[in-house]
């Protein structure tokens, strides 16, 4: 009987499921995601799961930033300069091939740019890295191409480090195969299952080591680390702190995501400097780390890690002290300024690890000093009414629990939309800051890093700007099989050209 | 019974039509998908640009004018999320998980009629009482402890079987095994509680009085009159999976409509909502009807 039911129910399964085989080559490597890739255009790639398969593996930029030693190399362009106030020449690499068998050269880029700000299609490199000015390519000669700005981006080749190059012959509308000059192509997609990457043997560059890619998805993070941990998958790039247990795998890494409550400084009683500051004090940073943080986190004194240009070691986070903050609101109360006017925390559930715990400790401090507030977790698409312009003329104030990543190296990426008047996410209103701002974006050099260094020094003394609370860390999951250690760019991408194997 | 069939058509395709007319207007009172999927520091303009392309910035009857004049020549729209037809990436989905859905059903089938049958035979034995036990554990268990604790045990410390994905046979023992737990628990229940009445009735007895042995007594005499309340449970249980097993397929990383129901819902991608209703309401329509066309099967009183 029970041999009867076992062979009948798997020839019964046999029959009705298949079985393929499951096969690990010894350069080959899987890599367990946290979510499937929806789209796989190239200009999708500023998305961090899109970028993690595509960029620099299928597509390539003219130009790419290294954090580790905030350099910006050449890859399809081999130099750049300066023709003019807002031009810059780009003279670009000759004998490179897309996948397709194409030859790369000056009008792919112009075609690119003109792609990713094009009208007729939503790409977030576009609206990311090339919205609030003017941009437009032209091709000087096969392998030179002029790109001019307006008003002039002294960063212009930092930001062609986000630009993914496809051929010309590439149609406005999203691509579900993409094509791109780097040392891989797409072989494979079973959508909702995976996704291979191949590599190719007539690369411009040095060849990788790592032959196939395969990437699945898993969103359970224990389920990811376990897939590790069984050998099922080399690379889980992103695991929940409490699954990164294995000192032998399991590696803490910057993410560059910066945790912080946005104070909204229109409103009373949060356009009292004396109000902020109490905010400020009335928080003990340092009982999180190891606690509801992880033992990696790092202090913040900025919106940006500390690999940012313009970053002010100097700075120090404000200190744990509940008697000044009780004063400062008693001199504004004796002020007229409104202090007990309830003040929401405006959470997004599941933006980090222990969110709604770290909000409702918060919440306990700000109100142990004096402070009446209250707490709202809301889903992303409603959080991102409250984060985003236009805000509600009615709203009250508000403090609003968020999360920046700014991996690009220059706070060009951050300053503006968290901190100008009419900045996308900005609760400041300052118009001698906007003055600063736009003087550190016009600026290049040392100058340039010196006034960011200025203006982020003035948001975090002068002005209070936010209760800024920790640079974070991710976690990651990879085979004992592998050379990869990952860093502040796994968040976003994920080189298979920078693995190897033991 | 064409009649019968013809009326459960049209009563359906009425439901339906209230049941799209319902969703389409409550996911846009969700809210705004463009800020889901443009980046959290897009240009108002990027913003403008995206709801201009999409008809979002048109009034909500417009829209839905235009959802009812695509839907009457079959369009359902495209995906927001994947830039292609919604009814494509439902399909994908729904496919996943009717093989999903079928190979456990048959093996709930199976194993809870042979099981509770047997163990409504003599009820308050040995083997009635182990059989109730583990299925009202069964019944209870949560889905999500159920998976994880398979996975680590399993997977993990016996390396037995793979944690999750797809690909070879071995892929599905893990997920079936925990979808299987629940109904499995339920309907041996159902079997055995309705045998017990079945194997007390006059026409039973009179077999055995008879001399018919008890295998045909309780497969052939009493298995046929007992299933028709296990056969609607059967069915909502089949109904429940087809709907989309959705912690089963997140943690066993099956792509099937569940979790792609879930994901369109958190994403605003009204198109696939609405096309991954509309197939399942297709398919729990069918169900329904197979199973008042079993229970006239079954009962040759029960006339269409």
């Amino acid at each position: 009987m029970t041999c009867e039911l076992t062979c009948t129910t798997s020839l019964l399964l046999g029959a009705f499921l298949g079985t393929a085989a499951f096969a690990q080559d010894d350069n080959a490597v899987t890599i367990v995601l946290s979510e499937e890739l929806e789209l796989i255009d190239p200009c999708m790639a500023s998305q961090s799961n899109i970028g993690r398969v595509l960029l620099q593996n299928i597509s390539e930029t003219l130009t790419v930033f290294q954090p580790s030693t905030a350099e910006l190399l050449p890859k399809l362009a081999e130099s750049w300069e300066e023709t003019e106030a807002g031009t810059w020449r780009f003279k670009l690499r000759s004998g490179v091939s897309f996948s397709d068998g194409t030859p790369f050269g000056a009008s792919d880029v112009v075609h690119s740019l003109e792609r990713s700000i094009s009208d007729q299609i939503s790409c977030e490199i576009g609206g990311k890295y090339f919205g609030g000015f003017e941009i437009k390519a032209v091709a000087v000669d096969d392998t030179t191409v002029d790109i001019t700005s307006d008003p002039a981006q002294p960063i212009l080749p930092l930001l062609m480090s986000s630009l993914t190059i496809v051929p010309e012959e590439t149609p406005l509308e999203y691509v579900q195969t993409p094509v791109g000059t780097g040392p891989y192509e797409m072989t494979e997609r079973n959508m909702g299952t995976n996704i291979v990457l191949e590599r190719r043997e007539e690369y411009w560059g040095e060849m990788p080591a790592v032959a196939k890619a395969t990437y699945v998805f898993r969103s359970d993070s224990s389920v990811r680390a376990a897939m590790v941990e069984v050998g099922e998958a080399d690379i889980a790039p992103v695991i929940s702190e409490l699954e990164a247990t294995n000192p032998d795998t399991d590696f803490a890494y910057p993410n560059s995501e910066t945790t912080y409550l946005r104070l909204d400084h229109a409103t009373a009683p949060l356009n009292d400097r004396r109000v902020r500051e109490a905010l400020n004090l009335a928080v003990d940073r340092e009982a999180f780390i190891g606690t509801l943080m992880a033992l990696e986190a790092i202090l913040a004194t900025a919106v940006v890690p500390p690999s940012t240009a313009g970053y002010n070691a100097d700075l120090k986070p404000y200190a744990f002290d509940p008697d000044r903050a009780r004063e400062l609101l008693a001199e504004a109360k004796a002020d007229g300024v409104t202090v007990d006017t309830p003040i929401r925390i405006i959470g997004r559930i599941g933006l980090f690890p222990n969110d709604a715990e770290v909000l409702e400790a918060l919440m306990a401090m700000f109100q142990d000093v004096g402070f009446t507030v209250s707490l709202e977790m809301l889903e992303v698409g409603e959080y991102n009414s409250y984060y985003n312009r236009p805000f509600a003329e009615d709203r009250g104030p508000q403090m609003v629990s968020a999360q920046h990543d700014n991996a690009k190296g220059d706070p060009v990426f951050s300053m503006y939309f968290k901190y100008g008047t009419e900045g996308q996410q900005s609760g400041l209103v300052y118009p001698e800051l906007d003055e600063m701002i736009a003087k550190a974006t016009a600026a290049t050099g040392e100058e340039r890093t010196a006034l960011w260094s200025d203006a982020m020094t003035s948001i975090h003394e002068e002005h209070i700007g936010d209760v800024l609370l920790f640079h974070m860390v991710g976690f990651s999951r990879v085979s004992p099989r592998l050379d990869f250690k990952p860093t502040i760019a796994t968040n976003s991408e994920l080189q298979l050209s920078q693995i190897g194997f033991k | 019974m064409k009649k019968f069939i013809g009326q459960r058509a049209v009563a359906s395709a009425i439901s339906l039509v209230g049941l799209v007319i319902m969703v389409f207007f409550l996911s846009r009172l969700t809210g705004d998908p463009t800020d889901l999927y443009l980046p959290v520091d897009a240009s108002l303009q990027a913003r403008e640009q995206f709801r201009e392309l999409n008809g979002l910035n048109d009034p909500m009857m417009v829209q839905f004018g235009r959802y009812v004049a695509d839907l009457a020549v079959l369009d359902l729209g495209m995906s927001l999320r994947q830039a292609r037809p919604a009814i494509d990436v439902v399909l994908e989905g729904f496919a996943w998980t009717l093989r999903l859905a079928c190979v456990t059903m048959l093996l709930v089938t199976f194993f809870a009629i042979v099981i509770g049958s047997l163990a409504a035979f003599r009820v308050g034995g040995i083997f009635d009482r182990i059989a109730t036990f583990f299925s009202l554990i069964g019944a209870s268990a949560p889905d999500f402890w159920l998976a994880i604790v398979a996975i680590v045990v399993f997977a993990v410390n016996l390396r037995w079987l793979p944690t999750s994905g797809t690909g070879t046979i071995w892929h599905w023992v893990l997920p079936v095994s925990v979808l299987f737990i629940r109904p499995f628990g339920l309907i041996l229940q159902v079997v055995r509680g309705s045998m017990i009445g079945v194997l007390s009735s006059a026409y039973v007895k009179t077999a055995r009085a008879k001399g018919v042995r008890n295998r045909p007594i309780i497969f052939v005499h009493g298995l046929r009159n007992g299933m028709l309340p296990v056969i609607t449970v059967l069915g909502d249980q089949a109904a429940g999976i087809l709907n989309g097993a959705v912690i089963v397929e997140t943690i066993f990383g099956f792509p099937g409509i569940g979790k792609l129901m879930i994901d369109s819902i958190l994403q605003r991608d009204f198109n696939v909502v609405l096309a991954a209703i509309m197939v399942s309401a297709l398919a729990i329509f069918l169900m329904n009807l197979l199973i008042d066309l079993a229970y006239a099967l079954l009962d040759p009183r029960i006339r269409y």
